[in-house]
C-alpha cells in the first residue's frame, strides 16, 4: 500500500492532473465519505482498494499501483460509486481511464482477458461496422489461449477449448448462434474519423 | 408518429428474437418504429475503456443518420446501446468543438434534436386504455422481480434519468396493467457483470448470485429485463451460478416485451420463447 512517505509534490500533480482531464473528474474534490466503497458491486473482491482509496493513489501520484490493481480491472462500469457520491466524482470514469493509460505506458494488463475483450469487441465493431460476435469472440479466445500456450499451461487450453465448445453447442441448441456476417457499408466513415484524430493528436 | 428504431449488433444476432418481439408488440400497441439505415456498432461499453473519441465517433454517426432521416425520436432496445447513444449525444452537445471535429467526417450531420429513448419508456408512456383494449387474456399469480440492470438509470455522464435512479418503477407499472404482480426487490439496478461473464466469470458469478439469491427468497417465479445482455447472462450463466453457490431452484428471464407479447395474444413460438436456456417448467 502506499504510504505518505514516498510523496512527490510535483510527479503527483502531473499523474492528478491528467486523471482528471481525460476522466473529466473532479477527482480534488473527494473528502473520503466512502459512499462509493459502500456501493461498489465489485468492492469485495477487490480488497484493499475501494474507488475512495483509488482516488487516494492517485491523489498520491502512486502512478504503478493506480494502473495495476484489482479495482480497476475488476470495476465492470455499473457506475454506482458516481451515482452516489456526493461530490459527483464517476469513479467509473476513472478506472476505464487508468485502463487506457496502462495500455498506453506498454504497461502488461493486470489481467490480461479484460483488455483483449474489450480491444477484441470495439477491432470489430470498427472493421465491419458491426460487430459480429462469432468473430470477436474468437479473436479473444485466440489472444487469451496465445497467453496460456507461451505460460505452457496446456491443461488450461484444453479446459478453456472444452468450456467454449459447450457454451457453442448450448447456444447452437437455442438458434441464438449466428452464421450471418454483420457488415455496415458506411463503416469507413468512423475509420477515417478516428484515423484523422489519431493523426492530429500526434502532432 | 413514426420513431426511429436502432437494434444494435446484438439484437441481430444472439438476441435477435429481441428484435421480432419489439417490433411486433410495437406494432400491435400502434408505435410505428422504423430501423434507421446502415447503421453501425455504438461501441458498447467496450469503447469506453478503449477510446473515448470512438466512444462518442460510433455513436454520433447513428444520430446523424436518425436525425438526417427525419426522425425526431430514435428507440433502442438494448440498454448498452442506448446508454452509450445517449451519452454520447450528451458529450457532443457540451464540446462544440469536438462536435465539429465529428460532423466534419460524417456523411450525415449531427444536429441535436434527438430523443434517444430506451424502449421502456416508449412503452410506459402508452395509456393503460390502450393496453387494455388490445389485451386478449391477462396473468393471473405470476410472482415476478423487475431486473433494470445498471444501464437504464445510472450513467456515466449527467444526463437526464426517465425513472427513479434507486428504485425504478416503470416497468412494475406495465406489468400491474398484464395482471403480473411484480415484487419488491433489493437488487432491481444490481450489475450482472456484463462482459464480466466472458473475462472475469468469478466476479460475474459473485454478482448473478447475489441477484438469483435475493429474487429466490422473495418467492419471484421469474426475471423481467429489458437488456439482451441482462436476459443472456442470467440465462445462459443461471446453471453455473446456481451450481457454484449452491442454489437449487431455478428461474427463467423475460423480456418485458415477451409478457406483453403473451397478453396481446401472440404465441409462445412467435414470440420465440422456447429459445430460452430456462424455461418456466425447470424452475
Amino acid at each position: 500500500m502506499a504510504t505518505a512517505l514516498n510523496y512527490d509534490p510535483q510527479a503527483s500533480n502531473s499523474f492528478l492532473e491528467e486523471v482528471m482531464s481525460r476522466s473529466g473528474q473532479q477527482l480534488s474534490a473527494c473528502y473520503q465519505c466512502r459512499r462509493c466503497a459502500a456501493g461498489c458491486a465489485v468492492g469485495d473482491g477487490t480488497a484493499p482498494i475501494t474507488p475512495d482509496r483509488l482516488v487516494r493513489l492517485i491523489m498520491l501520484g502512486q502512478k504503478e499501483a493506480a494502473l495495476s490493481n484489482d479495482l480497476v480491472w475488476k470495476c465492470v462500469s455499473c457506475y454506482t460509486c458516481g451515482t452516489r457520491c456526493p461530490n459527483n466524482i464517476q469513479t467509473g470514469r476513472i478506472t476505464e481511464t487508468l485502463k487506457k493509460m496502462s495500455k498506453e505506458a506498454k504497461q502488461a494488463p493486470h489481467m490480461p482477458t479484460v483488455g483483449y475483450f474489450h480491444d477484441s469487441f470495439v477491432k470489430s465493431g470498427l472493421r465491419w461496422g458491426r460487430v459480429n460476435e462469432m468473430e470477436f469472440m474468437g479473436m479473444y479466445e485466440f489472444k487469451h489461449l496465445m497467453d496460456k500456450f507461451m505460460e505452457k499451461d496446456y491443461n488450461g487450453i484444453k479446459n478453456e477449448i472444452m468450456d467454449q465448445i459447450r457454451f457453442a453447442l448450448s447456444m447452437m441448441k437455442r438458434k441464438r448462434l449466428h452464421f450471418d456476417f454483420l457488415t455496415t457499408s458506411g463503416r469507413n466513415e468512423v475509420k477515417r474519423l478516428y484515423k484523422k484524430f489519431k493523426k492530429d493528436q500526434k502532432k | 408518429m413514426e420513431i426511429a428504431y436502432y437494434p444494435g449488433c446484438s439484437l441481430k444476432q444472439s438476441s435477435n428474437l429481441y428484435d421480432t418481439q419489439t417490433r411486433d408488440v410495437c406494432s400491435k400497441l400502434g408505435i410505428t418504429i422504423r430501423e434507421i439505415d446502415d447503421w453501425n456498432c455504438c461501441g458498447a461499453t467496450s469503447a469506453g475503456k478503449i477510446d473515448d473519441f470512438l466512444a462518442v465517433a460510433m455513436p454520433a454517426r447513428n444520430i446523424g443518420i436518425a436525425e438526417q432521416q427525419g426522425f425526431t425520436e430514435m428507440v433502442i432496445p438494448c440498454s448498452a446501446c442506448y446508454s452509450r447513444t445517449l451519452v454520447a449525444q450528451k458529450k457532443l452537445e457540451a464540446h462544440p468543438d469536438l462536435k465539429n471535429r465529428i460532423n466534419d467526417g460524417l456523411f450525415r450531420k449531427v444536429n441535436g434534436n434527438l430523443k434517444v429513448s430506451s424502449i421502456l419508456e416508449v412503452l410506459a408512456r402508452i395509456p393503460k386504455k390502450t393496453f387494455k383494449e388490445k389485451m386478449t387474456k391477462k396473468f393471473k399469480q405470476l410472482n415476478a422481480v423487475c431486473y433494470y440492470g445498471c444501464m437504464l438509470t445510472r450513467f456515466p455522464e449527467d444526463v437526464p434519468v426517465p425513472d427513479d435512479v434507486e428504485n425504478p418503477q416503470s416497468m412494475e407499472q406495465i406489468l400491474k396493467i398484464l395482471g403480473v404482480h411484480a415484487l419488491d426487490w433489493n437488487y432491481k439496478t444490481a450489475c450482472c457483470g456484463a462482459s464480466a461473464a466472458m473475462n472475469d466469470p468469478d466476479t460475474a458469478m459473485m454478482l448473478m448470485h447475489k441477484i438469483i439469491a435475493d429474487a429466490l427468497e422473495r418467492g419471484a417465479e421469474c426475471f423481467v429485463v429489458t437488456c439482451p445482455m441482462c436476459q443472456l447472462n442470467l440465462d445462459m450463466q443461471q446453471d453455473k451460478v446456481c451450481e457454484k453457490y449452491g442454489i437449487n431452484q431455478r428461474l427463467p428471464v423475460y423480456f418485458l416485451t415477451e409478457l406483453i407479447g403473451l397478453a396481446l395474444g401472440m404465441s409462445i413460438q412467435r414470440l420465440q420463447i422456447d429459445r430460452h436456456f430456462i424455461h418456466l417448467a425447470d424452475a
